[in-house]
């Protein structure tokens, strides 16, 4: 991990006079956005303030700034794959022989009593698995045959096949598994990390999002909205074609040193315009401005891929130019490797009901499009020493029925009673299966594990404790688990 | 699936304010729709709700019957004023986990807080009422305030009478000069010249400000800024979507929109023509064009797809998009399902369905002959098609036939011909006096337009999912103003901008916030970024650079090397020359696979479906945008060329037209200060590097500025540069 907890260098001559009203402005920055007391982050901030009284070192007023978690953490950094649409758990990582030997039949009434479901109207048959699976690795987890990359790197996986999630409708389940709420308005698990850690980063956004696929995810920016927390952690989505970041190149005739007393002076009439209208929304523009000139010198050589050998290039199946999830993968890497703090990858159009998106034909494309970039990702972090550090995290917002849906061709409804994802690196165990669904994958009957518990688990990796993780809003103090989740600790190396 | 922003925010905080915590204390009374709706609605419905297919146990808790008639268990939910042997009761707080509602499976059991408002709903008589957007909207009477002098505007006494039973204080009205920029933000979307701010300033006529009103509303840029908003509904699109994005000739709708905004063209008209204007007796052809609204569905040409399945994806956006714009529900919810939460059921969505389904699309229709202008239109097929109820939402799965007609729990419907209702029918029912929503839900966004957020948080559900009204009389005594004044738009607004509420000033004040943090009550106007548009046009306004030119085919303004062109659809970006180069945003072609990137990095919408709220991102991407985009430095140029020549060499005196020109005010010391030290330090920088100085002032200057200025010329673009940056530029406060 290349980032350190040094403060930054806001891109600005600090004067005395400043450094006083960039304290006073950050105070009156939580202060207004309303962060509750005891609350982890303001604390730490009052802590930083003082250090500041006491030692002049501190000049920034980056809500950005990494801040000490509350406890030892076991990772820094979260790369989020998500599969959006739903991925099959019943042709992917959950292998079900006897669903194969029922393919056809009517699901027995008293596996479906009190499931609830999207479209199925209860009249529908089994389909059993459409692709052979077998065991790999140590662990001997079963893989099908559409992820042979996964095969090699099993190892590094702890698989959860008894994954439950509340909502069964693609955007509030979506939304759901980014911020523990299928209503909009709270913030996503990436703007609860950079506001409870700040960000290892300083010339890169805490929160990167990246996204693949025939087409953006349905609700798009709701899905890395920072809800109602200070829209500085908020996620910053990149472009999904040409070039990711586009305006990195100061105008002509402009320099790095008129850019920098550009910025400067934008951010000094900024904050004298904070001091008259008290609006915390130019905290989050001044921020912008000063990420902005660090992106300008850092990102860059961020997206610049040629450095990368061309047997790295071939390990993640990146064709140079060309967006795509294996680009998105290796620009992943790059980001932690920077000190970015969450990085999520959408990949969309994994929503196999059938027809367009045809569980025989099309699935398999889908596969293949994420199986060689993501075991490439896991391999080169590891070898790179960041897979001890960085959390990797695959899945959809929900997986898929047990019983076939009659459409124009092959697929399965939304399924939220049991589906699979997995975790790795940053503090869980590897090559071990956790969970266990019915011999049919319709409920879970060993270990299930909520969103909210996943939720939990991960901020306890990352060094912060899911109930005390809070923002006090309206009245009320929030968290990303609401008023569940537990810490898997059988799950944690 | 509808959800709602906000929700359980909003019941908490409204509710603090409301009073509506401390309802369940002492025998307070409750409210059903402010206090129960929304726990049936949230923990109930799903399954004891509307959707009879689906419903558990023959239990409905969505109606006054259901909830007290005795269920298959043959026991009555609720025993009215005995909330110990109503089953309900007993059920929420049932200490066995198997037997408690709602089940495990369905998330956490009932706060302690909720059981006990049921409890104390059921102890006071159990009254139940309608879902409140569903009833015919009264007017109410306007209620007593303290303070007279602020009540005077109607729209004043009910906002006044919730901050007082709040115990809040209005803020005071903001100065002058902050009014005359917001109210050309608002309605014009460019900035006040500097001698238009001037003469609003040293007006002493007590009418000041409604003459100005008045002048704006009469503005032909006017239409440009309310109509936008207006095509952001209508999806409005140059391009047909999917891979390979086609471009399409519509431009004459989105002119046709900006004419009948400026003509104030009564919104019941305005509905009616775009819905049904083909269908009306001997239509003009401005008539015709303007059921363009409905052919800005994206639209799949792709080889090999199933043409038929494709026409229906864009007949149900029809029926969905329909739902949001007018009816502010969540219909699209119905497409597969019966609607888990709102009165719309699975055959009712091919109902509303089959007023769509029988429209030839033609691909090419002439607006004008001699221009050859074609536009597309809709036509009524000549034999209709039959509709079926698509099972599960497949149209290979046809069920039983569906003839065309709105559902059943809103306001009555009457066809012209009732065997053969059409377009036209389902339009003026849209703008039917006893229609309870339309009128609210207009009323709703214009209000979002001009306070920053609606009165009905979530202004595209005002079904049982979504917000409550922060002001449910305001709110309704609006949509009734705006039926019986004959659904004039431009009135709606100069009674909205004519209130006190409206020029009060945006500066946060802390003892509000931490009561009112989302200023639910408008006890102050809302400071928040311009939409990008009018981030563009704020700054073409400033530089001077500014076409005025309205209509027309789209235009390509400015953009780096390599950027377009880098989807499938290959789009041509021939960056428009002369004045074509600095239009209006609206006039930018949209491209949906390939957006303008200043459009979506400011959150412009991606025009596949109803866009009826903008969302105010703040990020790194806009500031590089602001800072280094090509499009952006030149109208910093355009700028600086301004303050170079209608000046003398002065550092202060161009400062202040700085500021004038970009903010419609004056700078203060400190920011004169900030200013003029920058500006001395960029002279001195350009007057050692000359060809730096060129390079900054670009082509812009031509060849009138002698060897002499150079360095002035670039620093009055480095000036320029830091105005068109700053956050109070982009913002409307």
């Amino acid at each position: 991990m290349t980032g350190d907890m040094t403060p930054m260098q806001p891109p600005t001559n600090a004067d005395p006079k400043r450094t006083g009203l960039l304290q006073a402005t950050r105070r009156h920055f939580f202060a207004q956005c309303g962060v509750g007391v005891g609350s982890m982050a303001l604390a730490q901030l009052l802590q930083q303030d003082r250090c500041t009284v006491a030692g002049p070192t501190d000049t920034s007023a980056n809500p950005l700034q990494p801040r000490i978690p509350h406890h030892t953490p076991r990772a820094r950094a979260v790369i989020f794959l998500f599969m959006a649409g739903g991925p099959s758990q019943l042709e992917t990582f959950s292998y079900k022989p006897k669903l194969a030997e029922l393919n056809g039949q009517a699901p027995p009434a008293s596996l479906l009593s009190g499931k609830r479901f999207a479209f199925l109207k209860g009249n529908e048959k089994l389909l059993g698995p459409r692709r052979p699976f077998a065991q790999y690795g140590q662990s001997g987890a079963w893989i099908s045959d559409l992820l042979p990359h996964h095969q090699r790197v099993v190892d590094k996986l702890c698989i959860i096949n008894s994954m439950q999630t509340d909502v069964f409708n693609h955007g509030p389940a979506k939304i759901f598994l980014n911020t523990g709420s299928s209503q909009t308005g709270r913030p996503s698990m990436g703007s609860w990390l950079t506001y409870g850690l700040g960000s290892e980063s300083q010339d890169l956004p805490g929160f990167v999002v990246l996204q693949s696929g025939p087409r953006g995810p349905r609700n798009g920016a709701q899905l890395w909205s920072s809800g109602f927390l200070p829209t500085t952690f908020q996620g910053v989505a990149f472009r999904n074609a040409g070039t990711p970041i586009l305006n990195l190149e100061t105008p002509p005739g402009i320099g790095m040193q008129q850019q920098s007393q550009f910025i400067s002076t934008v951010t000094d009439m900024n904050r004298l315009r904070q001091q008259t209208v008290g609006d915390p929304e130019i905290a989050t523009r001044i921020a912008a401005y000063e990420m902005a000139y660090r992106m300008q010198i850092r990102a860059p050589e961020l997206i610049d891929l040629s450095r990368e050998s061309q047997a790295t290039l071939d390990d993640y199946g990146v064709t140079p130019q060309e967006p795509s999830f294996a680009n998105n993968c290796l620009l992943a890497r790059r980001l932690v490797e920077r000190g970015v703090r969450f990085v999520q990858l959408y990949h969309t159009n994994w929503d196999h009901h059938g027809a367009e998106e045809d569980i025989n034909t099309d699935l398999p494309v889908r596969c293949q499009q994420v199986d060689r970039p993501i075991a490439a990702l896991l391999t080169d972090l590891q070898e790179r020493g960041l897979l001890q550090d960085t959390i990797v995290v695959w899945g959809g917002e929900f997986g898929r029925t047990p019983m076939g849906e009659e459409r124009a061709s092959v697929g399965r409804d939304h399924h939220i009673e049991a589906y699979t994802m997995w975790v790795a690196g940053g503090g869980f165990k590897p090559g071990i299966v956790w969970g266990r669904s019915d011999e049919l994958g319709m409920g879970v009957v060993e270990n299930p594990v909520h969103v909210h518990d996943l939720h939990a688990t991960l901020l306890h990796c990352l060094g912060l404790d899911h109930t005390r993780l809070t923002y006090r809003f309206q009245g009320r103090d929030f968290r990303l688990t609401d008023i569940h989740g537990r810490v898997l600790q059988p799950l944690l190396a | 699936m509808s959800y709602r922003i906000f929700g359980t925010a909003l019941v908490l905080g409204v509710g603090v304010l409301l009073a509506a915590a401390s309802a369940v204390r002492g025998g307070d009374p409750i409210d059903f729709n402010r206090d129960i709706r929304p726990i049936l609605s949230d923990r109930c419905l799903k399954c004891h709700g509307f959707d009879e297919p689906n419903r558990k146990g023959g239990l409905r808790l969505d109606t006054r019957e259901g909830i007290t008639a005795p269920a298959e268990s043959g026991v009555a939910p609720v025993i009215s004023g005995d909330p110990s042997t109503s089953a309900l009761m007993d059920r929420v707080s049932h200490a066995d986990p198997d037997l408690r509602m709602p089940p495990a499976d369905a998330g956490p059991p009932l706060t302690a807080a909720q059981i006990e408002k049921l409890r104390a709903w059921i102890a006071q008589g159990a009254a139940w009422s309608p879902h409140w957007a569903l009833a015919k909207p009264q007017r109410p009477p306007l209620p007593r305030v303290r303070d007279k002098e602020w009540g005077s505007h109607p729209v004043d006494r009910f906002l006044l009478a919730r901050m007082e039973s709040a115990g809040v204080q209005p803020s005071l009205p903001a100065d002058r000069r902050t009014v005359v920029r917001r109210l050309h933000l608002d309605l014009l979307g460019l900035p006040p010249s500097p001698a238009e701010v001037a003469s609003a300033v040293d007006d002493v006529q007590p009418d000041w400000y409604e003459r100005l009103v008045d002048r704006l509303l009469e503005n032909p840029h006017y239409g440009e800024r309310i109509g936008r908003i207006w095509l952001d509904a209508a999806r409005y699109a140059d391009s047909s979507g999917y891979a390979n994005d086609k471009v399409r000739s519509i431009w004459p709708y989105r002119d046709w929109v900006v004419n009948a905004i400026n003509a104030d063209m009564p919104f019941d008209q305005f509905t009616i023509e775009q819905l049904a204007g083909d269908l009306l007796e001997q239509p003009t052809i401005d008539q015709v064009v303007a059921t363009g609204f409905h052919r800005n569905t994206p639209h799949q040409y792709e080889g090999g797809s199933d043409p038929e399945q494709y026409r229906v994806d864009r007949v149900k956006n029809r029926v969905d998009t329909t739902g949001t714009v007018w009816l502010g529900l969540t219909i699209g919810c119905a497409q597969c399902h019966t609607h888990k939460y709102d009165p719309i059921s699975h055959t009712e969505y091919y109902q509303l369905y089959a007023f769509f389904n029988s429209d030839d699309e033609p691909e090419s229709w002439a607006v004008d002959g001699e221009k050859k202008t074609t536009s597309l239109v809709m036509q009524p097929l000549s034999t209709p098609r039959a509709t079926h109820r698509h099972l599960r939402g497949s149209f290979l799965s046809p069920g039983e036939p569906v003839a065309a007609i709105t559902p059943a729990a809103l306001h009555p419907f009457q066809a012209q011909r009732p065997n053969a209702a059409n377009r036209l029918d389902l339009a003026r029912w849209l703008v039917a006096a006893d229609n309870p929503l339309t009128a609210r839900v207009i009323v709703n966004r214009m209000w979002l337009h001009l306070f920053g957020a609606g009165l009905v948080q979530t202004e595209n559900d005002f079904g049982s999912q979504g917000a409550l009204p922060s002001h449910p009389e305001l709110l309704d005594w609006l949509a009734v103003r705006f039926m019986t004044d004959g659904w004039s738009m431009k009135s709606l607004q100069r009674l909205l901008v004519t209130s006190a509420a409206y020029r009060q000033s945006s500066v946060r004040r802390e003892d509000l916030d931490s009561v009112d943090p989302t200023n639910q009550l408008v006890a102050r106007q809302s400071r928040h970024r311009v939409e990008a548009e009018v981030v563009r046009d704020l700054a073409l306004g400033a530089s001077g650079l500014l076409a005025g030119t309205m209509g027309g085919p789209a235009v390509f303004p400015t953009v780096a090397p390599h950027v377009m062109g880098t989807s499938s659809a290959k789009h041509d970006w021939p960056i428009s020359q002369g004045a074509d180069r600095f239009r209006r945003a609206i006039y930018t072609a949209l491209y949906r696979a390939e957006m303008y990137p200043l459009l979506s990095t400011f959150d412009g919408p991606d025009r596949d479906n109803a866009c009826t709220r903008r969302n105010r991102s703040n990020t790194p991407l806009q500031s590089l945008t602001l800072a280094n985009d090509p499009a952006m430095l030149e109208i910093a140029q355009g700028l600086g060329k301004r303050l170079l020549s209608e000046h003398a060499p002065d550092a202060r005196q161009r400062i202040l037209q700085a500021f004038n020109l970009c903010l419609g005010r004056e700078p203060n010391s400190a920011e004169r200060d900030s200013l003029v030290r920058y500006y001395q330090q960029q002279l001195a920088h350009y007057a050692t590097d000359e060809k730096a100085a060129g390079e900054l002032m670009g082509p812009m200057f031509g060849t009138v500025v002698p060897q002499s200025a150079l360095a002035e010329a670039a620093a009055c673009v480095a000036l320029g540069r830091v105005m068109l940056n700053l956050d109070e530029f982009v913002t409307r406060e």
